[in-house]
């Protein structure tokens, strides 16, 4: 169940909308929030909230690229694939991270802690090779950088 | 930012930025900010708004190059109301990376522009449209429309004028279809963000089946300047006869100094390369770059010193695009390069027709082909003719991902069929 | 009218035609997938592109997209527009999985169409195809997503045309995915035309499932008889089996589309329990047999207490030819009847309906399109003539204001405002908007009296039966009537109870209804009745007496192509042929006369004969199970053996009732689908003499109602129908409910003299307050209210089951 605060917060703003609609995407993202991706129960409670059917939101939650239709970890990491951080050795950097989670691109680690998603250019070219956790960036990054940040996130989340 | 070079060219966009925060409201005020707004809506009219943005000759800055002015100017005069200014602030076009940068430089200047822009259209509601990588930049402009709607710059009765404008910041769900403007006005109705081809335009009926015009966060921040030092300024401001005002360029690849550049627009692309971004990275040489984002073509070495306005690269049959300028060397496979935007773009495609769903992974399938040495000149041949048909899909999307495919046809065929004779890539 | 010319051909047409539309008529078939012409164009296949070569557009765009305009030269065969669309053609099938020899739409598949005529005959992509999973999409719709081409149909129809919410698109790029967002029946009555539509074979239907290809059915245009509307169909038969009907194109009945009751009733028609010899005394006989034995026996009681004893009893799912012989017999022979109608009040609304149907102001399901203001009145739409509900969103769509005043809980798939009023209150609100001036109109209607009063083209959607009251269909026509008057393209679309009840009405003797009828038996002057596809046991509402009246009786010979309850308790019991085989004339809600012509010979199924092998091993020279005779023909041999008998065509309608005169079913309504209509009065006439008021509804009033599936009586025995059915429900305003302390989910009793019945309670703030609604559901036994509206003084409800109970 969502939290009530949370709940009556979005309400509100759903009953202060002109058109109620138009906050669908931000409802999602709330409840993602919430649950820790779009769950089944999210998505009928957004259709519930905005008088959609749980259908209607499903079209568009398999639209966008950063709405979880799956369980995903407790950080989610995009790497950029795009053509500039490709150049700057981003699938070099895609197998060190695989290798180094122990995972496939698009999979969790069984201790639930990282998601491992592509993503393309996410407009911090200038800072080649980039990625984001849980939408904060980092680049350009090396190897090593890598590892630390992966270091430092493990030991935040103990 | 600090080489010397870069101080010849007036700094207008980016004049109030810092490498480490975001300029204040006295900031902007202080280098002019809000004197546009003020002067309009203390002596002026929305359609003295429209001409003079027209007779600047502010092109978008978005992509597609149309004038702000005659865009405003397809408003009916009797059209419904409400109307909508949208602030395009998607900008997920590959290498692209100048609204971010404009909006962390100085948020006010872009909704300065916002007002400008609604009154012109008689639009009483903003919209900043803004892809969810630029989470932060969403929270900058939250918290920035407070302190202007604390001093009266945004909300009701504006600078005592009479004028209202709300402006609110949309977080898209993130999908590079909803940069285009038709795809992102049914996002922000909620529906699937397909693009919808006019007829009627948004101008005529756009969100919510008003008028609306969308335009993109450069765009906008010129407009103050604009109204604050007239359209003749704007266009003394440019280095070519035809082009007008500055330009923020993206520069990304192999530079030494990958970042932003406001320069005047129809600067030799060479000037930027090598002196503004510092050159080629490790001594290499310049082989191409794309001018405008993934979705323009390649510009090969032989037209290092042209002009980068929209005019000079039109007749030589490219675009300027979002002018990002993406780098490639000598030791650069360009074919390579070409797979992996094809991949890009395949992903991307909203799924509406068949020629972009399907074409494209078709494409990128032989194109992949080839890389690998397994292409023959078959393949090349059917490319090249999937390509062309490419341009009678539904929307500009497919266009423009096959422009850099065409381009490399063009300008690198050596380079392709180097693949093909060898069996794999000689950059291996 | 713009010209342009296509392929060298020049054509004229009007403002705002597609240039794919226009080539259609010059007989030039441009490719489409995505384009529909009821869902119009959105331009997403692109394989419709041709060359513009001269004119406003120029190189290769979309037909679909562009509208013909002066000037334009356009070339279909242009080699840049033939290899593009071949392009299209082959990057649609680089996932297809190439499974012809096993989908059920091999052989009338557009996309195989369009592949073999695109040129597109070698296989060059040489990548990994995309796959799916299905969904289970419930009886009707079966679902293979893997041959889908992402045209957009399916999810435009459901829900933008439909207006359904479950079905639709998701995903993005080439992985986009059409389906409901998890497994599950769909909820559309409307379902089925995803079959119809879908290019592929996404969508097959069901319950035909690898019966055959379409080029081994037999395939006949025909008319549905699920409800008043007729919509135009096609009967696909295979081995003497209908296995499926299709939507047939019908420009101003139906359309494109049909509704899921009348693609899916069909069951009955190849039923194994579908009787198929005669019967006396419950015991199976020869045809002869009993054919004489009815004769035998009517001549005896007209010998003993004259010919005005015996009584014909009908119903509207007759066909116009049987009901004429039903007409003339009872005419000729002096039997009472035909009795069409099941209630004196149905009978009377009814008749003034079809009385007060003028030809100005009849409107056809395809013209409620263009309606700008629908004014629904004591009709149900959904659950009494679907299609009805279509075409009204249509205009709801176009921009049309709805409004419903029913007090059932009415739905329908669009924007509308209901006001719900008791039955008793309908009239007056009718009778207040009706009034010349609206400032006469009482407050709560101004607003919708003002509404009317500007708008430019509306239509009064009425029912006409066992809800809707003879006076509220009186102001209905009053009202539609004095919009005309006002200038307005006003129109009147009644809703009526069954298939051929426009003709019924003309058709109906005396005593018009069974209940007058009940009267006479119950007093002993009628002794012997002939009851033709009608099934009182299951319809009429006092069920305990009728069933003593029938007890009374000497005779009841039966005639039905169903085993019904009254055809089990038949002295004498005949097997019809159903509508498929005798084909013929039906008279729809708006007075138009379409005809079916027969779509097989009739028999049992091989499937049931052939004992599970096939072919059967068996060899006959007759057709087995081919006893039955058509219910009308069947009549003329019963009474022409009977001496002072007419023997006569069941086609000749000279002299049956006046407007039939010379009346020839083949040639009014001709050979190409130019339909007829009954001859109307071209105008109102002198206003009918006023009627009283209302009997104003005392304590409240219970309605015996129709649901869309599981009340009418053919298509209530589909097998497929019934999964969809939900549990029948008492529906009530929760104000109400409180009264007796139910809420919804609870069970409750309803009790009478007659009976009982146990039900879920469903509360609904859409209910008019004071009204209760129950459905005339095969699975209650609701047979004990004995009216179809009844005074709450005559009922007990009682809480059985919920909370607290
Ligand atoms: C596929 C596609 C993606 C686009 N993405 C963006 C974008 O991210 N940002 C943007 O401003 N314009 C984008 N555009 C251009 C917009 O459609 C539109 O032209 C622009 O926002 C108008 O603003 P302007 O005239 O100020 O440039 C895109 C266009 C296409 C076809
Ligand atoms: S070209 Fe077609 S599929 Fe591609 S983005 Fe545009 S509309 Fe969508
Ligand atoms: S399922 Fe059929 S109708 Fe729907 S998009 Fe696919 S091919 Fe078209
Ligand atoms: S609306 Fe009526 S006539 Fe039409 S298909 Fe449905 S049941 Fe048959
Ligand atoms: S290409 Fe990776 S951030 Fe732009
Ligand atoms: S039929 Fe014209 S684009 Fe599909």
């Amino acid at each position: 169940m969502i939290p009530e605060p949370t709940l009556s917060h979005l309400k509100d703003r759903i009953a202060a909308a002109d058109h109620p609609r138009e906050l669908v995407v931000d409802v999602m993202f709330a409840l993602q929030e919430h649950y820790g991706y779009l769950s089944d129960e999210a998505v009928e409670t957004t259709g519930a909230l905005l008088g959609m059917s749980p259908l209607q939101v499903e079209e568009l939650a398999t639209f966008y690229t950063f709405l979880y239709r799956e369980p995903v970890g407790r950080y989610v990491i995009h790497l950029c694939d795009s053509v500039i951080c490709w150049l700057d050795g981003a699938e070099s950097l895609r197998d060190h991270l695989c290798r180094k989670l122990k995972i496939e691109m698009g999979r969790t680690t069984p201790d639930g802690l990282f998601t491992l998603l592509p993503v393309c250019c996410i407009g911090y070219c200038d800072r080649s090779p980039a990625m984001l956790v849980n939408r904060k960036v980092y680049g350009p990054l090396t190897p090593e950088k890598v590892d630390e940040l992966l270091e430092k996130l493990k030991q935040e989340s103990e | 930012m600090s080489s010397q070079e870069t101080k010849k060219y007036p700094s207008v966009l980016l004049q109030n930025r810092h490498p480490d925060r975001i300029a204040t409201l006295d900031e902007y005020r202080r280098s002019g900010g809000y004197e546009g707004l003020t002067a309009l809506l203390g002596a002026g009219n929305p359609k003295q708004a429209q001409q003079v943005l027209l007779d600047a000759n502010l092109l978008g800055r978005g992509g597609a190059a149309f004038p702000a002015g005659k865009k405003m100017m397809t408003i009916a005069e009797n059209a419904p109301f409400p109307r909508y200014v949208v602030c395009n602030a998607d900008e997920m076009e590959p290498g692209t990376f100048k609204d971010r940068v404009l909006i962390f430089a100085d948020p006010h200047q872009l909704i300065e522009g916002i007002v400008i822009a609604g009154y012109a259209a008689r639009a009483s509601h903003g919209i900043i449209f803004i892809r969810p990588e630029y989470e932060q930049a969403a929270r900058i402009m939250e918290r920035e429309i407070e302190v202007a709607r604390s001093e009266g710059l945004v909300g009701r009765n504006i600078l005592q004028s009479g004028y209202d404008m709300e402006i609110v910041v949309h977080r898209s769900g993130g999908r590079y279809i909803c940069g285009e403007a038709t795809a992102q006005i049914n996002a922000l109705m909620g529906v699937r963000p397909n693009p919808k081809q006019p007829p009627p335009y948004p101008t005529t009926k756009g969100l919510w089946q008003r008028p609306t015009v969308v335009q993109n966060v450069e765009t906008l921040c010129c407009m103050p300047h604009i109204l604050r030092n007239g359209a003749q300024w704007f266009g003394s401001l440019a280095l070519t006869e035809n082009g007008a005002g500055t330009k923020v360029f993206c520069v990304s690849g192999r530079v030494e100094r990958p970042g932003c550049y406001e320069l005047p627009m129809g600067v030799p692309l060479k000037e930027i390369v090598e002196v503004h971004a510092g050159g080629i990275k490790n001594g290499g040489r310049f082989k191409a770059c794309l001018p405008g984002g993934a979705s323009t073509a390649f510009v090969p070495a032989r037209l290092y010193d042209i002009p980068m306005d929209y005019e000079s690269l039109k007749q030589e049959g490219f675009r300027l695009g979002t002018a990002a300028v993406m780098v490639f060397d000598h030791s650069d496979c360009l074919v390579d390069a070409t797979v992996n935007l094809l991949d890009f773009f395949a992903r991307e495609s909203c799924g509406w027709c068949t020629p972009c769903r399907d074409g494209l992974p078709y494409i990128r399938d032989l194109m992949k082909r080839v890389e690998a040495g397994r292409g023959s000149t078959e393949t090349i041949e059917k490319i090249e003719t999937m390509c062309r048909h490419m341009w009678s899909a539904y929307c500009a999307f497919a266009p423009g991902a096959v422009s850099p495919v065409q381009g490399l046809m063009a300008e690198f065929k050596d380079e392709v069929m180097a693949h093909v004779e060898q069996g794999g890539c000689p950059f291996k | 009218m713009p010209k342009l010319i296509i392929d060298d051909i020049s054509v004229a047409v009007p403002e705002g035609t597609k240039v794919i539309e226009a080539a259609e008529q010059v007989g030039i078939h441009i490719p489409r997938f995505c384009y529909h012409p009821a869902l119009g164009s959105v331009g997403a296949c692109r394989v419709c592109a041709v060359k513009f070569l001269q004119g406003p557009f120029k190189g290769v765009q979309m037909s679909c997209m562009i509208e013909a305009a002066d000037g334009m030269v356009v070339s279909t065969t242009d080699p840049e527009a033939v290899d593009f669309r071949r392009h299209v053609i082959e990057w649609l099938m680089i996932n297809h999985p190439h499974d012809c020899p096993v989908c059920d739409e091999g052989g009338h598949c557009l996309l195989q169409d369009m592949t073999v005529s695109g040129g597109h005959g070698m296989r060059r992509y040489q990548g990994k195809k995309r796959t799916y999973l299905d969904q289970d999409l419930g009886p009707l719709v079966q679902h293979e997503m893997n041959r889908c081409i992402q045209c957009y149909r399916c999810s435009r129809f459901y829900q933008e045309y439909a207006g359904y919410r479950d079905l639709g698109v998701m995903g993005i790029a080439s992985r986009v995915y059409y389906g409901r967002f998890g497994p599950g029946t769909l909820k559309s009555p409307f379902s089925g035309n995803l079959i119809d539509i879908c290019p592929t074979g996404v969508y097959t239907d069901r319950p035909s499932r690898y019966k055959g290809r379409r080029w081994d059915y037999e395939r006949t245009p025909s008319v549905c008889i699920h409800c008043c509307l007729g919509c135009r169909i096609t009967v696909n038969v295979r081995y003497r089996e209908v296995v499926r009907i299709e939507a047939r194109y019908s420009p101003t009945v139906n359309g494109h589309f049909i509704c899921d009751r009348g693609r899916y009733g069909f069951f009955y028609a190849s039923s194994d329990r579908r009787p198929r010899k005669a019967r006396s005394g419950g015991a199976e006989t020869r045809p002869k047999n009993a054919r004489d034995e009815a004769a035998h026996r009517l001549e005896e009681i007209t010998a003993r207490h004259g010919s005005g004893s015996v009584a014909v009893v009908g119903g509207s799912r007759s066909t116009l030819e049987t009901l004429a012989a039903e007409r003339r017999i009872c005419r000729q022979l002096g039997w009472q009847g035909p009795s069409l109608f099941t209630g004196t009040e149905e009978s009377a609304a009814a008749r003034r309906a079809a009385g007060h149907l003028t030809t100005d102001l009849a409107v056809s399901l395809e013209a409620l399109k263009n309606a700008d203001l629908i004014l629904v009145a004591g009709a149900d739409p959904i659950n009494e003539a679907p299609m009805a509900a279509l075409a009204i969103r249509q205009a709801a769509r176009n921009g049309a204001h709805i409004e419903v005043i029913d007090p059932r809980p009415v739905t329908l798939p669009l924007e509308y405002v209901h006001r719900p009023a008791g039955t008793d209150k309908i009239s007056e609100i009718l009778r207040g908007l009706g009034k010349p001036s609206t400032e006469d109109a009482s407050g709560d209607i101004q607003d919708l009296a003002a509404r009317l009063d500007q708008s430019r083209r509306p239509v009064v959607v009425c029912g006409a039966g066992k809800i809707a009251s003879e006076r509220t269909v009186e102001q209905a026509a009053r009202l539609a009537r004095n919009l005309r008057r006002a200038g307005k393209k006003a129109g009147l679309f009644f809703v009526m109870t069954g298939a051929n009840t426009f003709a019924a009405c003309r058709m109906a003797g005396d005593p018009a209804d069974l209940e007058t009828l009940l009267l006479m038996i119950e007093d002993g002057k009628v002794r012997a009745l002939v009851v033709v596809e009608a099934d009182p046991m299951s319809e009429y509402p006092d069920l305990a007496r009728l069933v003593d009246a029938l007890a009374k009786l000497d005779l009841m010979v039966v005639l039905d192509c169903i085993d019904t309850e009254t055809a089990r308790a038949a002295h004498v019991f005949f097997p019809t042929q159903t509508f498929f085989e005798t084909g013929g004339t039906l008279i729809n809600n708006e007075a138009r006369i379409q005809q079916a012509r027969p779509a097989f010979a009739g028999g049992t199924p091989i499937s049931q004969t052939g004992g599970g092998s096939h072919p059967p091993r068996v060899f006959r020279d007759d057709i087995p199970g081919t006893e039955a005779l058509s219910a009308g023909q069947l009549l003329m041999d019963i009474v022409s053996a009977l001496s002072g008998g007419i023997s006569r065509s069941v086609e000749e309608f000279d002299g049956v009732a006046p407007e039939f005169s010379g009346f020839d079913p083949v040639e009014a309504t001709g050979e190409r689908g130019t339909w007829a209509k009954l001859p109307l009065r071209t105008a109102a006439g002198p206003d009918s003499p006023q009627m009283g008021g209302e009997t104003p509804i005392k304590k409240g009033e219970l309605l015996l109602v129709e649901s869309v599936y599981g009340t009418e009586a053919l298509s209530r025995s589909s097998p497929w129908l019934q999964e969809l059915e939900s549990e029948p429900a008492l529906t009530l305003h929760p104000e109400d409910a409180s009264r007796w302390g139910l809420q919804h989910g609870d069970r409750c009793e309803l009790s009478t003299e007659a009976g009982a019945l146990t039900v879920p309670v469903h509360t609904s703030r859409s209910t008019a307050p004071g009204t209760l609604v129950l459905p005339r559901h095969r699975r209650l036994r609701w047979q004990v209210f004995q009216h179809f509206r009844s005074g709450l003084d005559t009922v007990r409800i009682r809480k059985t089951g919920g909370e607290g109970a």
